[in-house]
Protein backbone atom coordinates (compact mmCIF):
# COMPACT_ATOMS: atom_id res chain seq x y z
CA UNK A 1 0.00 0.00 0.00
CA UNK A 2 1.31 3.32 -0.79
CA UNK A 3 2.31 5.57 1.73
CA UNK A 4 -0.56 7.73 3.43
CA UNK A 5 -0.84 11.06 2.12
CA UNK A 6 -2.63 13.37 5.23
CA UNK A 7 -6.84 12.85 3.61
CA UNK A 8 -5.96 9.11 3.69
CA UNK A 9 -4.79 8.84 6.97
CA UNK A 10 -7.14 11.03 8.45
CA UNK A 11 -10.10 8.86 6.91
CA UNK A 12 -8.30 5.76 7.93
CA UNK A 13 -7.92 7.28 11.61
CA UNK A 14 -11.76 8.01 11.81
CA UNK A 15 -12.93 5.08 9.88
CA UNK A 16 -11.04 3.25 12.86
CA UNK A 17 -12.75 5.10 15.43
CA UNK A 18 -16.52 5.01 14.23
CA UNK A 19 -15.83 1.50 13.38
CA UNK A 20 -13.79 -0.28 16.06
CA UNK A 21 -14.56 2.56 18.91
CA UNK A 22 -11.12 3.52 19.71
CA UNK A 23 -8.53 5.04 17.32
CA UNK A 24 -5.62 2.68 15.48
CA UNK A 25 -2.03 2.47 17.08
CA UNK A 26 0.88 3.80 15.70
CA UNK A 27 1.69 -0.10 15.23
CA UNK A 28 -1.92 -0.75 13.43
CA UNK A 29 -1.78 2.36 11.04
CA UNK A 30 1.61 1.32 10.22
CA UNK A 31 0.95 -2.27 9.76
CA UNK A 32 -2.38 -0.76 6.96
CA UNK A 33 -0.54 1.35 5.27
CA UNK A 34 3.36 -0.66 5.16
CA UNK A 35 5.41 1.37 7.46
CA UNK A 36 6.60 1.73 10.55
CA UNK A 37 5.10 2.26 13.87
CA UNK A 38 7.77 5.28 14.50
CA UNK A 39 7.08 6.47 10.49
CA UNK A 40 3.16 6.53 11.58
CA UNK A 41 3.77 8.59 14.51
CA UNK A 42 5.88 11.04 12.71
CA UNK A 43 2.56 11.32 10.42
CA UNK A 44 0.69 11.39 12.77
CA UNK A 45 2.15 14.57 14.40
CA UNK A 46 2.72 16.34 11.12
CA UNK A 47 -1.15 15.57 10.53
CA UNK A 48 -2.50 18.96 9.70
CA UNK A 49 -6.17 18.38 10.50
CA UNK A 50 -6.81 21.34 12.67
CA UNK A 51 -6.11 21.62 16.22
CA UNK A 52 -8.28 18.71 17.61
CA UNK A 53 -6.58 15.51 16.71
CA UNK A 54 -3.88 15.18 19.26
CA UNK A 55 -0.58 13.22 19.63
CA UNK A 56 0.33 12.11 23.51
CA UNK A 57 3.26 14.36 24.29
CA UNK A 58 5.26 10.91 25.67
CA UNK A 59 4.06 7.54 23.68
CA UNK A 60 3.19 9.55 19.98
CA UNK A 61 -0.08 7.38 20.13
CA UNK A 62 -3.38 9.43 19.22
CA UNK A 63 -4.55 11.52 22.57
CA UNK A 64 -8.02 12.41 21.44
CA UNK A 65 -9.25 12.93 17.69
CA UNK A 66 -11.87 15.33 18.24
CA UNK A 67 -14.63 14.99 19.35
CA UNK A 68 -13.49 11.51 20.27
CA UNK A 69 -11.23 10.37 23.08
CA UNK A 70 -8.90 7.60 22.92
CA UNK A 71 -9.44 6.32 26.44
CA UNK A 72 -12.65 6.49 28.84
CA UNK A 73 -13.75 9.51 30.56
CA UNK A 74 -17.41 10.18 31.93
CA UNK A 75 -19.02 10.43 28.34
CA UNK A 76 -19.65 7.22 26.95
CA UNK A 77 -21.91 7.42 23.80
CA UNK A 78 -23.10 3.82 22.39
CA UNK A 79 -24.36 3.29 19.27
CA UNK A 80 -26.16 0.33 17.79
CA UNK A 81 -22.88 -1.83 17.19
CA UNK A 82 -20.24 -0.02 18.77
CA UNK A 83 -19.46 2.60 21.35
CA UNK A 84 -17.07 5.76 21.77
CA UNK A 85 -15.86 8.00 24.71
CA UNK A 86 -16.07 11.33 24.46
CA UNK A 87 -14.17 14.30 25.56
CA UNK A 88 -16.44 15.98 27.05
CA UNK A 89 -19.90 17.14 27.36
CA UNK A 90 -20.05 19.35 24.18
CA UNK A 91 -17.67 16.54 22.36
CA UNK A 92 -20.45 13.66 23.65
CA UNK A 93 -23.14 15.24 20.89
CA UNK A 94 -20.21 15.80 18.29
CA UNK A 95 -19.65 12.25 18.46
CA UNK A 96 -23.52 11.51 18.22
CA UNK A 97 -23.26 14.01 15.04
CA UNK A 98 -20.65 12.25 13.15
CA UNK A 99 -22.13 8.86 14.06
CA UNK A 100 -25.26 9.81 12.36
CA UNK A 101 -27.39 7.36 13.87
CA UNK A 102 -29.58 7.33 17.13
CA UNK A 103 -27.37 7.12 20.37
CA UNK A 104 -27.56 6.34 24.08
CA UNK A 105 -25.31 8.51 26.29
CA UNK A 106 -23.97 7.74 29.61
CA UNK A 107 -22.43 10.63 31.23
CA UNK A 108 -22.87 12.13 34.82
CA UNK A 109 -23.29 14.97 36.70
CA UNK A 110 -20.31 16.75 36.90
CA UNK A 111 -21.05 17.79 40.63
CA UNK A 112 -23.00 15.54 42.09
CA UNK A 113 -21.88 12.23 40.41
CA UNK A 114 -25.40 11.31 39.59
CA UNK A 115 -25.32 9.58 36.64
CA UNK A 116 -27.63 10.68 33.30
CA UNK A 117 -28.84 8.50 30.37
CA UNK A 118 -29.30 10.86 27.30
CA UNK A 119 -30.88 10.08 23.90
CA UNK A 120 -29.55 11.46 21.09
CA UNK A 121 -30.63 10.91 17.16
CA UNK A 122 -29.78 13.16 14.11
CA UNK A 123 -33.98 13.44 13.57
CA UNK A 124 -34.83 14.28 17.13
CA UNK A 125 -31.57 15.87 18.59
CA UNK A 126 -31.74 15.49 22.56
CA UNK A 127 -33.67 16.60 24.87
CA UNK A 128 -33.05 16.84 28.59
CA UNK A 129 -32.86 19.89 31.11
CA UNK A 130 -29.25 19.41 32.17
CA UNK A 131 -27.48 22.14 30.70
CA UNK A 132 -23.23 22.70 30.44
CA UNK A 133 -20.97 24.95 31.70
CA UNK A 134 -18.16 26.34 29.34
CA UNK A 135 -15.38 27.12 32.23
CA UNK A 136 -13.37 29.00 29.79
CA UNK A 137 -13.90 31.54 27.27
CA UNK A 138 -13.26 30.45 23.50
CA UNK A 139 -9.84 32.39 23.71
CA UNK A 140 -8.72 30.01 25.88
CA UNK A 141 -9.72 27.10 24.22
CA UNK A 142 -6.95 25.68 22.80
CA UNK A 143 -4.34 26.77 25.51
CA UNK A 144 -4.34 23.41 27.15
CA UNK A 145 -6.94 21.27 25.02
CA UNK A 146 -6.92 18.27 27.30
CA UNK A 147 -7.97 20.99 29.95
CA UNK A 148 -10.30 22.50 27.96
CA UNK B 1 -17.19 21.69 29.03
CA UNK B 2 -18.95 19.57 31.78
CA UNK B 3 -22.24 18.83 32.01
CA UNK B 4 -24.33 19.40 35.10
CA UNK B 5 -27.75 18.47 36.20
CA UNK B 6 -29.35 21.84 36.99
CA UNK B 7 -27.84 25.31 37.68
CA UNK B 8 -27.96 25.02 41.20
CA UNK B 9 -25.88 21.73 40.96
CA UNK B 10 -23.04 23.74 38.93
CA UNK B 11 -23.09 26.78 41.37
CA UNK B 12 -22.73 24.42 44.20
CA UNK B 13 -19.78 23.23 42.25
CA UNK B 14 -18.38 26.47 41.17
CA UNK B 15 -18.44 27.06 44.74
CA UNK B 16 -16.58 23.98 45.81
CA UNK B 17 -13.82 24.66 43.84
CA UNK B 18 -13.27 27.91 43.97
CA UNK B 19 -13.97 28.60 40.14
CA UNK B 20 -15.77 31.49 38.28
CA UNK B 21 -18.81 30.60 36.37
CA UNK B 22 -18.17 31.09 32.15
CA UNK B 23 -21.32 30.33 29.77
CA UNK B 24 -24.16 28.03 30.23
CA UNK B 25 -25.75 26.22 27.25
CA UNK B 26 -28.95 24.06 27.63
CA UNK B 27 -28.29 20.75 25.83
CA UNK B 28 -30.85 22.02 22.99
CA UNK B 29 -28.50 24.69 22.56
CA UNK B 30 -25.29 22.50 23.05
CA UNK B 31 -26.91 19.78 20.15
CA UNK B 32 -26.98 23.08 17.80
CA UNK B 33 -23.50 23.88 18.55
CA UNK B 34 -22.59 20.38 17.69
CA UNK B 35 -24.39 19.97 14.35
CA UNK B 36 -22.96 23.13 13.14
CA UNK B 37 -19.57 22.72 14.75
CA UNK B 38 -18.99 19.16 13.41
CA UNK B 39 -19.08 17.43 9.83
CA UNK B 40 -17.61 14.05 9.04
CA UNK B 41 -14.13 13.96 8.95
CA UNK B 42 -14.17 10.78 6.36
CA UNK B 43 -15.79 12.94 3.79
CA UNK B 44 -12.86 13.32 1.08
CA UNK B 45 -13.90 16.78 0.98
CA UNK B 46 -13.92 17.83 4.68
CA UNK B 47 -10.87 20.41 5.70
CA UNK B 48 -9.81 22.22 8.84
CA UNK B 49 -12.02 25.64 9.18
CA UNK B 50 -9.97 28.79 9.36
CA UNK B 51 -10.48 30.80 12.63
CA UNK B 52 -13.33 32.99 10.91
CA UNK B 53 -15.07 30.28 9.76
CA UNK B 54 -15.04 28.57 12.90
CA UNK B 55 -16.14 32.12 14.40
CA UNK B 56 -19.00 32.21 11.82
CA UNK B 57 -20.01 29.01 13.09
CA UNK B 58 -20.42 29.96 16.85
CA UNK B 59 -22.30 32.62 15.60
CA UNK B 60 -25.13 31.18 13.61
CA UNK B 61 -26.23 28.87 16.63
CA UNK B 62 -26.39 32.67 18.40
CA UNK B 63 -23.25 32.11 20.23
CA UNK B 64 -21.48 36.04 20.29
CA UNK B 65 -19.88 38.27 22.67
CA UNK B 66 -16.67 38.12 24.22
CA UNK B 67 -16.67 35.27 25.70
CA UNK B 68 -17.29 33.29 22.11
CA UNK B 69 -14.37 35.14 20.75
CA UNK B 70 -12.05 32.86 19.53
CA UNK B 71 -8.10 33.88 19.23
CA UNK B 72 -6.55 36.01 17.27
Amino acid sequence: MATPDSVTLRRFVYDEILSRGQPPTAKRIGDHFGIGPSDAKRRLAALKIGKTVLAHPETGEIWMAGPFAASATPYRVVGAHQMWWANCAWDMLGVAVIANEPVRIDASCTDCKCPVTLVASPERGVESRWVVHFLLPARQWYDDIGYT
Amino acid sequence: MSLFRSEEHLGRWLAANDATRGEVLTLEQTWQLARAWYSDPRDPNWRPRSRDESQAVLASVGLVGDFWELPR
